[in-house]
């Protein structure tokens, strides 16, 4: 996994999967990047193959932790199919926006 | 069809989810299918691990998973406590963090079903295949003839390994069914494990086994067989922070999950390295009725132990195989050991009863009756009279100290020396000595000892020698005819010192006469409440009852009545045995007649008498 912060963008990539096995490392990585305040947060899914709902609780987690306040705009950007159909089963939709490049 | 054992961790979780996707993509499942079978089977087994109870926590996860032309069905057990569950699965708000997981195999799957069953339960999901796809995926290319040489030599290759497996398991369902003919003959139990085990090796290319069972404490396991003796390295302590908490063979038997040994990458310490310095193998744990019965660990000494999909399930079966013979071994010897005891027991019962003598002598003008009442557990209790002379008998009340058929023996022992010797000595203090000389080899062999009460009477002299070895006081009504006396001469039990000096003592027996010889076994008996008898009460229930005219017989009924009345629903703990001997003439009721009633009892306290 990469995190990247340039311009008040931080930028998390090169997630193989997210599930109950890293969402707590997850977590815990993007919570120590969020102190640079960031506006707004990319979650970069393009090498994203799977997806749990431990992973969708992580993603719930970042939400709450700056979405929920405002504090920042949130991405999920380009989702394989499967992991986007997913999303929106489960109307992450109406706390991320999801972006295809 | 493929079958997945998981270790009770998510990581584990995960990897057999990614192996369902695997199994189905071989069948040609399309990605839509592979992302939604791995994505239930992640849910499920998830589930599985994290909501496991008690020992369920150490339980592995099994995941099945079944591919037909028009269905993919997928198992997952679970240790769980289990839940109902609901018609329809409502996707939890959007803002709530957690409870997607059942929403997510609802909405993926056509049908879900789960059965909760004692220890575990069962998820089964299907999804019907999309339409068009088959067991193989699509038309067959036109192949070149390259091509068709390689597809022919994999599928030689496909059929050599079926024929392998075919063999292998019918090998292995051929040592099984053996075994079990075997086992069915008397006496081939013994040595039942290293035939199996040998079978083992043969269908695993194997060349060591160890097999551990553990104790009955269920603390340690211990070696039951070794493929060649230095392969026995002792024994190994099961608590968790104990000796041999770090030992491969201790983790699998706690964890129930089956592990690889490689003597090249464990602990200096590891006990399995007794193999060889580059041994390696597997370990499995032997569970029957979810109890712990032990491990077997089997592996070659030097090479890679090749340890495919197909040896691990041979070598689970003979592990499973193992462990169920052995729980129904092990049963078989506990039901024997009961049957034992039981025979024991009553063998006791039988030879405690045969030391009681059939008829009691009688003196002129007295009768004497005995009360014998027999605890669950065998004593050494009992009683006997010997004839001296027409007015003269030796009376013995006796308690072997000890339980079972030694002390039945011993008493018998003692009953027969008694008879021998009654003759040759007048004193009860010097037959006791007697009998302690005779009796103590055998008893302080054995750290069982003999207390006993001895009383020579003489009727027509009114008067009662006794002697005592550790025993409790006689009573007898004393020379006022009206208050119970309680005569106890001291000295040691019988078989604790190998020469002691006993001494008598003599009283007047007063008239109308009784007298009382008992174990403790009456006075410390116990009623419901948990109060003992005690002697003030056997006292008491003496002076109530003697001179009435009443018979030795009657007063015996008497007695055993109002004991049993005391006791009402309370165990018996100990045996009891009494002698009474009550003067039976008229003279003596008229006398009694003169005296009058009611009378108050007392105990007319004597040197010497002891606490009781």
């Amino acid at each position: 996994m990469t995190i990247k912060n340039e311009a008040q963008v931080l930028t998390i990539s090169d997630i193989p999967e997210l599930t109950a096995v890293n969402a707590g490392a997850f977590r815990e990585q993007v919570t120590s990047a969020l102190r640079e305040s960031p506006t707004v947060i990319e979650v970069e899914l393009s090498r994203t193959r799977f997806l749990d709902s431990s992973g969708l609780g992580a993603l719930f987690a970042l939400y709450r932790s700056v979405g929920e306040s405002g504090e920042a705009t949130l991405r999920l950007v380009n989702p394989r199919p499967e992991v986007r159909q997913l999303l929106e089963l489960t109307q992450m939709q109406q706390l991320f926006e999801i972006v295809q490049r | 069809m493929l079958r997945h054992a998981v270790a009770p961790d998510c990581a584990a979780a995960r990897d057999a989810a990614a192996a369902v996707r695997r199994f189905y993509a071989e069948q040609g499942a399309s990605s839509a299918e592979l992302f939604g079978c791995e994505l239930c089977v992640a849910e499920a087994c998830n589930n599985a691990v994290l909501h496991a109870a008690g020992a369920g926590r150490a339980r592995p996860v099994s995941v099945e998973a079944v591919c037909s032309a028009t269905q993919l069905e997928l198992r997952v057990s679970d240790h769980t406590p289990g839940f109902d569950w609901p018609g329809k699965v409502a996707l939890p708000g959007v803002r709530s963090a957690n409870g997607r997981g059942l929403f997510i195999i609802q909405a993926y799957m056509d049908e879900v079903l789960y059965f909760r069953g004692p220890g575990e339960n069962v998820l089964i999901m299907r999804k019907r295949r999309e339409t068009g796809r088959a067991i193989s995926p699509g038309p067959a290319p036109v192949l070149t003839p390259d091509q068709s040489r390689h597809r022919l030599n994999e599928c030689e290759r496909a059929v050599a390994s079926l024929t392998h497996e075919l063999r292998v398991r019918s090998e292995t369902l051929s040592a099984v069914f053996h075994c079990c003919a075997e086992l069915g003959r008397a006496g081939a139990s013994v040595g039942f494990e290293e035939r199996l085990l040998a079978e083992m090796l043969h269908l695993t290319a194997a060349d060591w086994y160890v097999l551990r069972l553990v104790t009955p404490d269920r603390r340690r396991l211990v070696i039951a067989a070794v493929s060649s003796a230095e392969l026995n390295p002792g024994p190994l302590a099961l608590a968790a922070e104990g000796e041999g908490a770090g030992s491969l063979e201790v983790r699998v038997a706690l964890s129930r999950v089956s592990a690889r040994f490689d003597a090249r990458a464990c602990e200096p310490a590891e006990a399995l390295r007794a193999a060889g310095t580059t041994a390696n193998g597997v370990v499995y744990p032997l569970y029957f009725s979810d109890v712990l019965v032990g491990t077997v660990a089997v592996g070659r000494r030097a090479g890679d132990f090749a340890f495919g999909d197909l040896p691990e399930e041979v070598g689970r079966i003979f592990a499973d195989f193992l462990a169920i013979q052995t729980a129904g071994l092990r049963s078989r010897e506990e039901d024997l050991r009961t049957q034992l005891l039981a025979r024991e027991l009553d063998l006791a019962h039988v030879v405690q009863r045969s030391l009681l003598p059939v008829a009691l002598p009688q003196m002129r003008g007295f009768g004497l009756a005995g009360g014998w009442h027999s605890a669950r557990e065998i004593g050494g209790d009992f009683y006997d009279a010997i004839a001296l002379s027409e007015y003269v008998s030796l009376l013995i009340v006796a308690d072997v100290m000890g339980k079972g058929v030694p002390a039945a023996l011993f008493a018998m022992n003692l009953r027969g020396l008694l008879r021998g010797l009654s003759a040759l000595f007048e004193d009860p203090a010097q037959l006791l000595g007697r009998l302690n000389r005779l009796l103590f080899e055998e008893l302080s062999a054995v750290s069982m000892f003999i207390t006993a009460q001895v009383a020579v009477v003489d009727v027509r002299a009114g008067t009662v020698t006794a002697a005592g070895a550790g025993h409790g006081p006689l009573l007898y009504v004393a020379a006022d005819g009206v208050s119970i006396g309680a005569l106890a001469v001291q000295g040691l039990p019988l078989g604790i010192r190998a020469d002691v000096e006993y001494r008598s003592q003599t009283i007047v027996l007063g008239r109308p006469g009784t007298l009382l010889l008992h174990t403790d076994g009456l006075t410390d008996m116990r009623n419901p409440a948990g109060e003992t008898f005690g002697q003030s009460r056997l006292v008491a229930w003496l002076a109530a009852n003697h001179g009435r005219g009443r018979s030795a017989t009657e007063l015996r009924g008497r007695l055993s009545a109002e004991l049993k009345r005391y006791r009402g629903d309370a165990p018996m703990a100990d045996d009891q045995a009494f002698l009474l001997l009550t003067e039976e003439t008229r003279h003596a009721t008229s006398r009694f007649q003169k005296i009058g009633r009611p009378r108050k009892a007392t105990v007319a306290a004597r040197a010497g008498a002891a606490n009781h």
